[in-house]
């Protein structure tokens, strides 16, 4: 099972929330991330992860659906 | 002359000393300095200056954390002193009413540079092939503007003008022209600027105009008409004004600070950054004619002086030239001293701490200048020492005067006061 740490972790840096207390199905939205902002921060675990997000994903909007998308990559991670 | 005359309805700011408009302004008026000795963390090479920083600024608390991080320092900036101009003219932050002809104009000199050298470090020194996917949208001069018309609804004119110091306060002569004309019943005007770039700060070094300064001295290192002035002091800061027409504004009972009353402008088409006294006075004319305004009525004029060894007493020349006899008897200040030279920003600035002096009867002195004024730079009445308060106003000059030689200055009267 992949550690979920890095995702708690980069989303608490980078939104100053504590996920660990909310919700998986908190919407990103009401965090305030738009779709520019989720922009940045995929690119942003690409980087962190050496891992390309495919294309064809679809864009995270809950904080559970994150949390996902970050363990995935950090299990892909090379 | 137009029936339409020009309400000034609304003020925010971002500065060195303070996060709102009427912060910045009690700071100045008690004579605090925003400027501190800067010594970036992460310079390649040790670098110390003197630079004004919005230190009580929080973007995260203000935009949010997803938000601040899509954003270029010089859009938080600016997005927060629009806004908080927006609400203080007590209009709706979401468009509920037609706002298809409201506009913004905005200015700033360099833009998102740190936007820009975050990308070069990526890619030249951290060897990255990829660059983040909202470095052109963050970094492009017109992102400010497009930011505050969006969350505010506007749908005339959005226009950014890049005229290095005078950008904001061309950017407020265009947006009052607007208005005055009938284009547009509302325009959100103004300016920001973080130039705190490595890149920038060297830039300006090489030019040699910079004030040195240690932590000792640095609050005191921008001494505009002082004879020890050595340069000018890089800043940071945002500032910008509701511009709205005075009978809609009357209409809905807005608290109106001051009239905009006239805007001139120049080009010294002389030299890229030697100043001309004949340039400078032209605007000065084009001013007071554009408002109907005679020198007699001017009781203050808010100097751009940046505390360069030239450009001080050049503009002094300027007024003296412009206002004739008056010259000697208009107070003159230069709000630099305190919060250092924000560019793009400082017509904005420069306006919304007169707006509200004009609002409130005060007078900014020239912070440092009551030991040290430069008898080059006599001929205008300066304000040394204490701030003035309680004095009556009837209306007030801006200066902006920008390297490339274009000079924009514009003329406010105070409420009633005709």
């Amino acid at each position: 099972m992949a550690d979920p740490a890095p995702a708690y972790r980069y989303i608490q840096e980078r939104l100053g929330v504590d996920v660990k207390a909310a919700d998986a199905a908190t919407e990103l939205a009401g965090l305030g991330v738009d779709s520019l902002s989720l922009l940045e921060m995929v690119f942003e675990m690409e980087e962190q992860f050496g891992v390309k997000v495919d294309e064809d994903t679809p864009p995270p909007r809950s904080c559970g659906e994150l949390v996902a998308l970050i363990e995935r990559l950090a299990a892909a991670k090379p | 002359m137009s029936a339409r005359r020009v309400a000034v309805t609304g003020v925010g700011m971002v500065s060195p000393l303070g996060a709102t408009a009427q912060a910045s302004f009690e700071a100045l008026l008690a004579g605090r300095s925003g400027v501190r000795l800067h010594a970036p963390a992460d310079a390649p090479k040790p670098l110390a200056l003197p630079a004004g920083i919005c230190a009580d600024f929080d973007p995260a608390a203000a935009f949010g954390r997803a938000k601040a991080g899509t954003l270029d320092r010089y859009s938080q900036l600016g997005i927060a002193a629009g806004l908080e101009a927006w609400r203080d003219a007590g209009l709706a932050p979401a468009a509920d009413e037609d706002r298809e002809a409201w506009g913004i104009a905005w200015g700033t000199g360099v833009g998102g540079a740190l936007v820009f050298e975050r990308g070069y470090r990526d890619l030249f020194i951290s060897g990255r092939e990829r660059l983040p996917p909202l470095t052109v949208v963050q970094a492009m001069n017109n992102a400010c503007a497009s930011h505050l018309a969006i969350q505010l609804g506007l749908g005339g004119s959005c226009a950014t003008y890049s005229v290095a110091c005078a950008s904001s306060a061309m950017a407020i002569g265009e947006a009052f022209r607007r208005v005055r004309s009938g284009a547009a019943p509302v325009m959100l005007a103004g300016g920001s600027e973080a130039p705190l770039a490595y890149g920038v700060i060297r830039a300006w070094l090489a030019l040699q105009v910079l004030a040195p300064g240690d932590a000792e001295s640095a609050p005191r290192a921008s001494k505009p008409f002082q004879r020890a002035r050595a340069g000018l002091v890089l800043a940071e800061g945002g500032a910008a004004l509701v511009l709205e027409d005075w009978a809609r504004a009357e209409q809905r009972g807005a608290r109106i600070y001051a009239e905009l009353a006239g805007y001139g402008e120049s080009c010294d088409h002389g030299n890229l950054v030697r100043p001309s006294s004949d340039g400078q006075a032209r605007a000065l004319r084009a001013a007071l004619a554009d408002a109907a305004m005679t020198p007699q009525e001017v009781d203050y004029v808010n100097a751009h002086a940046t505390g360069t060894r030239e450009g001080d007493s050049i503009e002094v020349a300027a007024l003296a030239a412009a206002l004739g006899a008056r010259a000697a008897e208009v107070a003159v200040s230069a709000t630099k001293a305190s919060h250092g030279h924000t560019l793009g920003g400082a017509g904005a600035l420069a306006a919304a701490f007169t707006v509200l002096g004009l609002h409130q009867g005060a007078v900014p002195a020239t912070l440092g200048a009551d030991a040290d004024l430069d008898p080059e730079c006599a001929g205008v009445a300066h304000v040394t020492g204490a701030a003035r308060r309680g004095v009556r106003l009837r209306a007030a000059l801006t200066n902006a005067f920008a390297f490339g030689g274009s000079n924009a200055v514009l003329a406010f009267r105070a409420r009633g006061a005709d």
